[in-house]
């Protein structure tokens, strides 16, 4: 790849490294001040809390180092609303869902469409050995005290007007519940799909592994094929207990047709001790998708694979923010993120490592890789590290690339055509995160998504060859 | 006429004038050696041949197998049976020897190869070249040592089967018994399948295990001295100088 290198290796000692980076947000973590919003009030008394706060917030406007900046003010808000589905038994599956989801052995799954949840589905053997699917609305009632344990726990409910939204309006959701040693290979499958214009989703998932549990999750956000605006503003939170592991994976294509799906989601995983989790999101498109993620090492011994892509096309607008998070030691990270922008799009990512005060003997690595595929496109990777204890070893690296024509010719050389080669090559460019899901359907699944954006973005990338 | 026809070949790059005006004919079956100081112009003839973007052929005409292929896209010369083996091979990233062999046998066809056939002919050519069954799982190029990515060039050309192969500097880095294994395998696609090829060297070495029947010399973008043998022997004897002084070529 024709590429420059970017390599920072932050060996502490005593000292504490600070990057360039989107610190005023900070994490979750600061912005709760160690206790999560789910601090004993009731489900109620959250709602009227984050009700208070959208109601006193502006739509946000991020402005964000190099003079953009993402802003929510073209959303209008007051246009949307949440719609509600009648659940019948028999009703059919969403057509974006049912076109997308590959059709496998799963441990069970759950879709929302718009603001109701449509299909739930699991496995009856696993409901007998105590495994809960269900939604989240219907959690807060029949399984009170785990709710009542773990909603919000790390969730912050007024950071922007979105974020307040659907701490204050959330309906439907999602809960799993796995409970101590129970050990699953098939995924559980979580949907949020949009349909149409107009609508307003607030979506908020809840995960709890218990200790020694091993599951994988697969979520997806899909939006169909429709003209004018719609939001998403989702919350997620996954806690995985003692020895727990979980392979996250989330698919997110809002698509990238007429329809301007708006998504402002915070997402968050707490690794406690001696767990694993290896989280892998999956971002495919949206109008506007500004995804706050965090994965925190809150209890000894745990460890994490962060992974991530995203592919931004047309005159689509991401803004993501990976946290990888050690709040004690030891503690292992290991942050890979890759992606690509065709188009006028403008994609931006921030990566950070932080390590808390006393969280010694972490060791962990960010590193992020971008390629530009167009010339009208933007493409931001700012890594940041931020180290508060001494004991540790936190380091950075990536490559920023083009479409490298040498290699272009090569295969070329070999009979592909030109724009079968630059498949291959963008292909190849995201197959080391790929081939770590582990899961065939799943790779297959986003290795068609990516080329379907390719083949859309053949003519921009032929128009990017001839420019050079 | 001749399977791969060159006439008066003349090519630039941004700046300036590299080929100036070459001519060869390749047959089928045919071994020539092209040689030439550094920075004469055979990569850039290689390059050219298959189709690279940063060379403009300003004049002149290159015909493959009755069809002039001068303005043609680089994989449709592939796809006619031209195989180019680089000096200088790039990795591909993510894409394992395997896979990309299978796309590029594929890319020819008008049906998919299917699973067995394609066993066999990997493992024929493993064979041939002898490398580690391993290699082909490995992605293409990346971390290769420099042998190995001759090597894999090599195992494509036998995988791909071309009527014209060019080599350039196959044996530049190669150790004595990968030059031999390298040399032998070109030897036998030669003797079986009647491969045509023009092998860039710098090298006599080379010549040892692939007789060529035809030497090119290249002087400044042209080719100045034709013969057998006998002027890869002149040339160890007595070096470009005294060919430049006789041609003289002047910029
Ligand atoms: N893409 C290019 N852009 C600019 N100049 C080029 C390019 N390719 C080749 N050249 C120049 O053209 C001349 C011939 O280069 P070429 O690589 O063809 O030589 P060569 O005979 O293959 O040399 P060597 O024996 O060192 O491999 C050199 O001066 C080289 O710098
Ligand atoms: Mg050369």
């Amino acid at each position: 790849m024709s590429e420059a290198e970017t390599n920072e290796s932050t060996e502490v000692a005593g000292a504490v490294a600070v990057k360039p980076g989107r610190h005023k947000e900070a994490t979750l973590h600061e912005a709760l001040a160690g206790a999560g919003a789910g601090d004993g009030r009731t489900l109620a008394q959250l709602r009227e809390a984050a009700l208070r706060a959208y109601e006193s917030l502006e739509l946000p406007v991020w402005r964000r180092s190099g003079f953009w900046s993402t802003s929510l003010t073209s959303l209008h808000l007051d246009a949307l609303e949440v719609r509600h589905h009648a659940s019948e038994p028999a009703r059919p599956l969403p057509e974006i869902v049912a076109a997308t989801l590959p059709d496998r052995p799963r441990a069970g799954r759950i879709v929302q469409l718009d603001g109701s949840v449509v299909h739930v589905e699991l496995d009856p053997e696993l409901a007998a050995r105590g495994v809960v699917l269900c939604p989240l609305e219907q959690a807060a009632t029949d399984h009170a005290e785990t709710f009542a344990q773990w909603y919000s726990k790390r969730l912050t409910l007024d950071r922007n007007k979105l974020e307040a939204a659907n701490a204050a309006f959330w309906t439907g959701g999602a809960f799993l519940h796995i409970p101590q040693g129970v050990v699953i290979e098939d995924p559980f499958e979580i949907v949020y799909a949009i349909d149409r214009a107009g609508v307003a989703q607030y979506g908020r998932t809840l995960i709890v592994g218990e200790s020694g549990s091993d599951f994988r999750v697969h979520e997806y956000e899909l939006g169909g094929d429709f003209e004018g605006q719609a939001l998403h503003a989702g919350a997620f939170e996954m806690y995985l207990r003692d020895g727990a592991r979980c392979r996250l994976a989330q698919v997110q294509d809002w698509g990238a047709g007429a329809g301007e799906v708006y998504d402002v989601s915070t997402r968050t995983v707490i690794v406690g001790r001696d767990a694993y989790c290896h989280w892998l999101p999956a971002l495919l498109g949206g109008h506007l998708v500004s995804p706050h993620m965090e994965l925190a090492v809150t209890e000894p011994g745990g460890d994490m694979g962060f992974r991530g892509i995203f592919f931004t096309e047309k005159e689509e607008h991401l803004d993501a923010f990976a946290v990888d998070l050690h709040e004690t030691g030891p503690s292992g990270g290991d942050v890979h993120w890759r992606g690509a922008a065709t188009g006028a799009s403008r994609a931006s990512f921030e990566g950070l490592i932080k390590i808390e005060p006393g969280a010694q003997q972490t060791h962990t690595y960010l590193q992020i890789h971008t390629m530009m595929l167009s010339p009208k496109a933007r493409l931001d990777a700012i890594p940041s590290v931020l180290v508060s204890a001494d004991d540790v070893s936190a380091s950075h690296g990536g490559t920023v690339g083009e479409l490298d024509e040498d290699l272009v010719f090569y295969m070329q050389s070999r009979g592909l055509d030109r724009a079968t080669a630059v498949r291959v090559i963008v292909e190849g460019f995201f197959e080391p995160l790929l081939a770590e899901l582990r899961d065939e359907p799943l790779e297959e699944l986003i290795r068609g998504k990516l080329a379907a954006k390719l083949a859309a973005a053949e003519q921009d990338i032929e128009t990017y060859a001839a420019s050079r | 006429m001749a399977d791969l026809h060159i006439t008066n070949l003349h090519v630039r790059t941004e700046d300036r004038e590299i080929l100036k005006g070459v001519n060869l004919a390749i047959d089928k079956g045919e071994v020539h050696a092209l040689m030439g100081p550094n920075g004469s112009g055979k990569s850039t003839l290689a390059n050219t041949l298959l189709g690279h973007p940063a060379y403009e052929i300003t004049e002149g005409q290159i015909v493959f197998k009755g069809q002039d292929i001068t303005e043609a896209e680089p994989h449709e010369r592939a796809k006619a049976g031209l195989f180019l083996a680089f000096q200088y091979p790039v990795s591909i990233p993510g894409v394992s020897v395997a896979n990309f062999l299978r796309m590029a046998m594929n890319a020819k066809r008008d049906e998919p190869i299917n699973v067995k056939e394609f066993r066999n002919e990997l493992q024929h050519a493993i064979d041939l070249l002898d490398v580690d069954r391993s290699f082909t799982s490995r992605h293409l190029n990346e971390g290769f040592s420099g042998g190995e990515k001759k090597r894999a060039e090599i195992l494509q050309m036998a995988m791909l089967a071309p009527d014209v192969a060019i080599l350039d500097e196959t044996d530049s880095g190669l150790d004595i018994d990968a030059l031999r294994t390298v040399a032998e395998g070109v030897q036998r696609l030669h003797d079986e399948q009647g491969l045509g090829a023009l092998i860039i060297t710098h090298y006599q070495r080379i010549l040892h295990y692939i007789k060529p029947q035809f030497v090119h010399i290249m002087l400044e973008g042209r080719i100045v001295l034709e013969g057998g043998v006998e002027l890869v022997e002149r040339l160890e004897r007595e070096g470009y100088d005294s060919i430049r002084q006789e041609f003289g070529a002047h910029v």
